[in-house]
């Protein structure tokens, strides 16, 4: 993956475990302590995750643009406050996105303001973080993921769907998805605000 | 090697650096980072925080030089600051940031050049205390970053 100028990738090789599934996480945010310290929070959970790490949104896009035919990003979890592209206009685009709007997005903050966090949540935000981030808010994160796998799945049939001119829309099979009423409780709920 | 004079020397500069508020307890979320497969990550993110901190207490003093001030900007850069302060557990500089945003949400000049000083003097301070620590735990073992993680 050719991420230059504020990106990079990692995971393999780190944290043993055996050939499970790993999910890749896409960390967006324009500080460099912060990139360094949630992908190496990432990269020890028990080999879950992948990470590719970009310093803005704009660089997420185009990281989500090059990368979406393969379907290969399994969350977005991105800082909120970021020159150019905030997190929430990340959300915005990546949820306004015929395409990549399927693709989990978290976002972190170090402020806890309760109208940031709804609008997120409005948005389609799976959930909103408090920084900095400790290994349990990671932990968390794999219920948000979505296996790239299967979204491929996904857009294959979609993209066939269309060819046939019946729009279909394939059961989608997600791990730790929310479907409906079963739908469980987030576990940053508590620190979303709804007004 | 736990029971080495520069071992207690490193436990007890960490403990003097905790106990005097400089550093809180996300720094021990750091070394609880570090392993075998990323044996330096303190000493990485030390290292990286300084040279960005660097840069935005540049841009401030830039920005604070310019009339009129521009208090959007300054916050910008104080806000950038004090995350990543907070995230390695920069507690007095954490602290100092806060401050400093508060008299820029007020529109306070004169309160911001305070504010700042105090910022740059912590930050010093602490840079200071963290190379002193850093270069204790070199002299520890051949992989002396491993001494700075806790005894789990």
């Amino acid at each position: 993956m050719g991420l230059e100028d504020g990106g990079s990738a990692a995971g393999a090789g780190e944290g043993g475990g055996g050939e499970g599934e790993r999910f890749r996480v896409l960390v967006v945010d324009d500080s460099p302590v912060d990139r360094k310290i949630v992908e190496r929070l990432l990269l020890r959970s028990g080999n879950l995750f992948e990470v590719i790490a970009v310093d803005g949104g704009k660089k997420a896009i185009e990281v989500l643009g090059l990368n979406y035919a393969d379907c290969s990003v399994d969350l977005i979890l991105t800082d909120y406050c970021m020159p150019e592209m905030n997190g929430y206009e990340l959300l915005k685009a990546v949820k306004e996105h015929k395409l990549r709007k399927s693709i989990p997005v978290v976002l972190m903050s170090s402020e806890n303001n309760p109208q940031r966090m709804t609008r997120c949540q409005a948005m389609g935000a799976e959930d909103f973080i408090l920084k900095p981030l400790k290994a349990v808010d990671v932990q968390q994160l794999r219920h948000y993921t979505r296996p790239a796998a299967a979204a491929a799945v996904a857009m294959e049939a979609e993209s066939a769907a269309k060819a046939d001119g019946k729009r279909k829309l394939p059961p989608m099979k997600v791990v730790g998805e929310n479907k409906g009423s079963e739908r469980q409780p987030r576990p940053r709920l508590a620190r979303v605000a709804v007004s | 090697m736990e029971c080495s004079p520069l071992y207690r020397q490193a436990a007890n500069m960490k403990k003097s650096l905790l106990d005097q508020g400089y550093l809180d307890e996300q720094f021990h979320q750091l070394e609880e980072l570090q392993d075998d497969l990323s044996p330096n990550f303190v000493e990485e993110v030390v290292t990286l925080f300084f040279r960005d901190s660097a840069r935005l207490i540049a841009g401030i003093d830039q920005a604070l030089e310019k009339t009129p001030r521009d208090f959007q900007r300054l916050d910008g850069f104080i806000h950038q600051l004090k995350g990543s302060s907070s995230s390695i557990g920069a507690a007095k500089v954490k602290n100092e940031c806060s401050a400093f945003q508060d008299h820029c949400n007020q529109g306070s000049t004169e309160g911001c050049l305070r504010s700042f000083k105090r910022v740059k003097r912590e930050h010093a301070a602490l840079r200071q205390k963290l190379e002193n620590y850093l270069q204790v735990l070199r002299q520890v073992s051949p992989s002396p970053m491993k001494a700075a993680v806790r005894p789990k």
